[in-house]
């Protein structure tokens, strides 16, 4: 049958987690939220009120309420790179979301990247690293053909840290490489120029197809200070680039404007030109509709220690429609759970590692630990990811994984070959792929589950989360092996080497424990942004409208022809 | 038009679904908890598959195993009836998903009008007037005061979540209004962990008056008038009646015509019911709308001479209503009355057993008598169930007449084996008050309710 059976999945929270330890488990994850909320609102601060002041002073309106009023009400605001260079200090200075917010934003029911120079640090100027984050936002709307509108008050790169900006291959020439792309690909791209847009900041909007200027707007390769006689002849910047240069003379700009709400309108109005949203098409006979089992719930299903168990599928069951679920293999590769579920009605394949222990295939009555890889779960992993990718059905990765299986059966049995398979798959993938550190995402497990060394459209990591090469345990036991037994004991007798040793094996697991930060993680542009596990619902909710919104550009079979079908029928018991 | 349909229910309702296909050559496909095999109302089914133990939550409750059975037999859509998975609106997203019609509404209609907030929010923008109260659910404390000191008390709080009474405080002024806040929002979030509260203007002595729509896939709704149904105990209705003997012809044609347009301007397809409560002063206010067929949907079928059953079959199949509101008139007057299987001297214990005797005589007029049940005798009533065991309708040219053909038909009804409500639906039938037309939900007229024995 041609059908995409989904069934009931999950059960009601009290059929399997007591009420104290889910008050517990999320009273826990309530702090790290508050942690979490705490951070964004000092990110959003920028440099700080008194900056706030002097934009509004301006008649100028800051960079979060260029998108506020961008953007359709009521609607969430997704941001990416929130926590880019955090921690980090230049000189004295911050550079909070590096200078730069970059968003998935809704506008006239359509969703579009919104890259908006902040001009409360710097005058929105680049730092080090705001060209990769620029980019990384270009190249999420250029795989889902998202509209760009870029809200461009830049006075250029922050000229102290210029060499890390400037010149590499993701330096700033590398954003109007990517202008370029988008633009060859057929990705609109709209500018409004609010302010001082100087070198960089000036070609920023040009290649966009239409670009509004307010009247406190000018464009230059070079401001005024290094223009050799401007200032005998008292030529401004405003003089020699303003909308009075670029929308009449030069045709660098298109539309000119008295101030940013009015910018703010005329590019709304502009999007709403553009084709709707594919999404409803792709609903196939259904409607959105939410988890049967709260999404609330979430927050209290993970226990406060990293090492216990929760149940997987209690996880998916309340981040799909209705809790309803098609899992396939379902008695294969049990550490794996791999099915698909729709989203606010949209079909999105999901890929989970299952928690706890499972029966193992290869030795009758014995059980081994789930949360890590063996040959029947990568194997079915890879044949969903292809048969989800020749179906163009997006695919979310929740990771919760510790690496692959290791020893003798393992390296025999040719682990790293099955895993080479499912990387490949992966790394050729076209369909649209969205990767979740929920919590464990170790070794080559955070590879095989599509990390973002991979290029997932996005990946967000939850407060949980635990992204390194492996645990601090696994790499002391490493380090420290020479000086421990079979059992990875230490071997040695003596209370003083004893004690040596174990002070040498927990600074290695926390330091290890420190790179795990998944702020220090999102710092560094090593994971796209952080979300509680109270948001991710949302989050895929506003994920899969993207990645069914764009026509024409991707593989979108109807589900009758669905590959997944054939290995259904492959799969299903005999008789 | 689908050839075969599987029925998701049992009982009356499930043979009265029958009925319907029967008439239209459509096969039926039944489904029986092991408590029900073997029950004489299932030979009505053209085939019958056993869906679990006796225990609705194990059969009847088992979204997986009902759809099962319609893929397994080949029925192209489901008939929920009442109760058990008719307004559940993930069992009729996974019948379309599985490629069955779901004889109903759209999940996410149902679901809107499933949940107090919501419906009241889409029936007021329908321009149907609302019970006068907060809008939507409550910030706080403070703004339960705010609407307090616009609508004035006795203030009812309500849980967006409740049911059962559980999470409803009624306030007579700002002190009992914040004590109360505090122990509705404590009481429902340990109920339905969700401790959301609106509130609503308290209104007694109120009359229950529903308006039956029916509305295409197509975006048409038309409405076949009204039921009056406030003879009721513990918001169970015993007697209903159409019309309504509050409204004059020009109320009762405003009410429906509202009634459908907010079906229509929500999408609702398939048969609903919208619910009214007619306050002392003659207000009316939108209260609750029921997704579903409906118990008393014969009146409605008598006064109108439609098929309810069988418009759902059409609509499901995706039939443009081939009724205008034009089409629709009300002849004379139907009463209808549930038989159940309870002792009313008794404080309606339920009297599970099995019935001897089942004499519903069907020809003492000036009427005509319509009996709708799924026991004859020899029927055991099992104890898992709900008790009706019969509705007997009757349609005479006026009310008295009405009046007077149930009289002579439930005196002469012999129902034995069980203990049944008939005394209750005589004495209300007997009051002077029935008669007049002058009740409404605060007591049953003519009975008074006896103290339970210990």
């Amino acid at each position: 049958m041609a059908k995409v059976p989904l069934s009931e999945i999950g059960s009601s929270r009290d059929a399997f987690l007591d009420a104290a330890t889910f008050a517990k488990n999320r009273a826990a994850m309530q702090q790290k939220d508050a942690d979490l909320a705490a951070k964004r609102a000092k990110v959003a601060l920028g440099w700080g009120a008194s900056y706030l002041e002097r934009v509004h002073q301006k008649g100028k309106l800051s960079a979060r309420e260029r998108v506020d009023a961008l953007k359709d009400p009521g609607t969430p605001v997704r941001e990416v790179g929130t926590f880019v260079n955090h921690g980090r200090l230049f000189g004295k200075l911050e550079s909070p979301a590096a200078g730069v917010v970059t968003a998935f934003v809704r506008i006239e029911n359509r969703w579009t990247i919104v890259i908006a120079n902040d001009n409360t640090v710097a005058s929105g100027s680049w730092w080090p690293r705001t060209p990769e984050k620029i980019e990384r936002a270009q190249e999420m709307a250029l795989r889902l053909r998202l509209p760009v509108v870029y809200l461009v008050d830049c006075s250029g790169l922050y000229l102290p840290e210029q060499s890390a900006s400037f010149p590499g291959l993701t330096g700033a020439g590398h954003i109007f490489k990517k202008n370029a792309e988008l633009s060859h690909a057929g990705v609109p791209q709209i500018a409004g120029v609010f302010g001082d847009c100087i070198a960089g900041g000036g070609y920023m909007p040009i290649i966009s197809d239409r670009v509004y200027m307010t009247e406190s707007a000018y464009m230059v390769i070079a401001g005024a200070a290094l223009i050799k006689g401007a200032k005998s002849m008292h030529l401004s910047s405003l003089d020699i680039g303003g909308p009075e240069v670029h929308v009449h003379q030069s045709g660098c700009a298109d539309v000119r404007v008295p101030d940013d709400r009015t910018a703010l309108a005329m590019i709304r109005a502009e999007i709403a030109r553009l084709p709707s949203s594919g999404a409803d098409y792709h609903r196939h006979g259904a409607e959105a509709a939410m988890p049967h089992h709260p999404a609330s719930e979430i927050e209290g299903l993970f226990p406060t220690d990293y090492r216990m168990t929760y149940a997987a599928e209690e996880v998916i069951a309340r981040l799909v429609d209705r809790s309803l679920f098609w899992e396939l293999f379902a008695d294969r590769g049990r550490e794996m759970i791999v099915g698909v579920g729709r989203v606010d009605g949209l079909y999105m394949g999901f890929v989970a590692n299952r928690q706890g222990v499972i029966d193992d295939p290869e030795h009758k009555n014995a059980q081994k630990p789930a949360g890590i890889l063996y040959r029947e779960g990568i194997a079915k992993v890879a044949a969903f990811s292809r048969a989800c990718n020749a179906d163009g059905i997006p695919i979310v990765w929740l990771q919760d994984i510790s690496g692959f299986d290791i020893g003798v059966e393992a390296e025999r049995l040719g682990l790293l070959g099955y895993g080479s398979s499912l990387i490949y798959a992966n790394s050729t993938n076209t369909v649209p792929m969205f990767t979740v550190l929920l919590r464990k995402a170790s070794g080559a497990g955070y590879y095989a589950m599509a990390g973002l060394p991979y290029e997932p459209v996005v990946q967000l990591s939850t407060p949980i989360a635990r992204q390194s090469v492996m645990e601090g345990r696994t790499l002391a036991i490493a380090a420290f092996n020479t000086k421990l037994d079979d059992d990875f004991e230490i071997a040695s007798k003596d209370p003083r080497e004893r004690a040596e040793i174990e002070k040498g094996m927990r600074d290695t697991e926390a330091r290890i424990e420190g790179d795990m930060d998944p702020y220090k993680s999102a710092a560094q542009m090593d994971t796209d942004e952080i979300v509680s596990l109270g948001e991710l619902r949302g989050w895929l909710e506003t994920l899969a409208q993207c990645a069914y919104q764009a026509s024409g550009y991707r593989t979108l079979k109807n589900p009758r022809i669905w590959s997944l079908h054939d290995l259904a029928a492959l799969s299903e018991p005999r008789g | 038009m689908f050839q075969k349909i599987l029925i998701g229910n049992r009982g009356e309702v499930a043979v009265r679904i029958a009925r319907a296909a029967r008439e239209r050559k459509i096969a039926t496909v039944g489904v029986c908890s092991t408590a029900d095999q073997g029950a004489a109302w299932l030979a009505q089914m053209d085939e019958v598959v056993c869906i679990g133990g006796p225990s609705p939550r194990e059969s009847y409750l088992r979204l997986d195993r009902i759809v099962q059975a319609a893929v397994q037999t080949g029925a192209t859509a489901i008939h929920p009836g009442w109760g058990f998975l008719a307004e559940n609106a993930r069992f009729a997203a996974l019948c379309e998903q599985h490629g069955i019609t779901f004889i109903g509404p759209s999940p996410r209609v149902m679901e809107m009008m499933g949940l107090k907030s919501p419906a009241k929010a889409a029936m007021r923008a329908a321009g149907l007037p609302v019970i006068p109260g907060s809008n939507g659910l409550l910030a706080d404390v403070d703004e339960a005061l705010t609407v307090a000191a616009r609508v004035g008390y006795p203030l009812i709080l309500k849980a967006d979540a409740g049911g059962g009474g559980r999470g409803m405080r009624l306030c007579t002024d700002d002190a009992s209004l914040r004590s109360g806040y505090a122990s509705a929002t404590a009481e429902a979030t340990a109920a339905f962990g969700n401790g959301a509260l609106y509130c609503e203007s308290y209104l007694t002595g109120g009359r229950h008056i529903e308006v039956q729509v029916l509305g295409d896939r197509f975006g048409r709704a038309v409405h076949l008038f009204e039921r009056e149904c406030s003879v009721q105990r513990n918001h169970q209705k015993l007697i209903e009646e159409s019309p309504s003997p509050a409204l004059t012809q020009d109320q009762r044609e405003e009410l429906g015509a509202r009634a459908a347009t907010a079906a229509a301007s929500i999408g609702y397809a398939g048969a609903g019911t919208v619910e009214f409560l007619r306050a002392a002063d003659g207000r009316i206010f939108f209260m609750e709308m029921n997704t579903r067929l409906q118990v008393e949907h014969p009146v409605t079928e008598l006064v109108t001479g439609l098929d309810i059953v069988g418009e759902q079959f059409a609509i499901a199949a995706n039939r443009p209503l081939r009724l205008s509101q034009m089409d629709v008139r009300v002849r004379g007057h139907a009463i209808e009355c549930r038989i159940n299987a309870e002792d009313p001297s008794a404080d309606f214990k339920p009297s599970p057993g099995v019935v001897s005797r089942m004499d519903l005589p069907l020809t003492l007029g000036s009427g005509t008598v319509r009996v709708d049940t799924h026991v004859a005798a020899g029927y055991e009533v099992p104890p898992y169930y709900d008790s009706l065991i019969a509705k007997v309708i009757v349609h005479a040219e006026s009310r008295p007449a009405a009046i007077e053909t149930m009289l002579r038909t439930l005196r002469a009804a012999k129902v034995e084996g069980v203990a049944t409500t008939i005394p209750l639906h005589l004495a209300v039938l007997e009051s002077p008050e029935f008669a007049r037309g002058e009740y409404d939900t605060r007591s049953i007229p003519g009975w008074k309710p006896t103290k339970v024995r210990v």
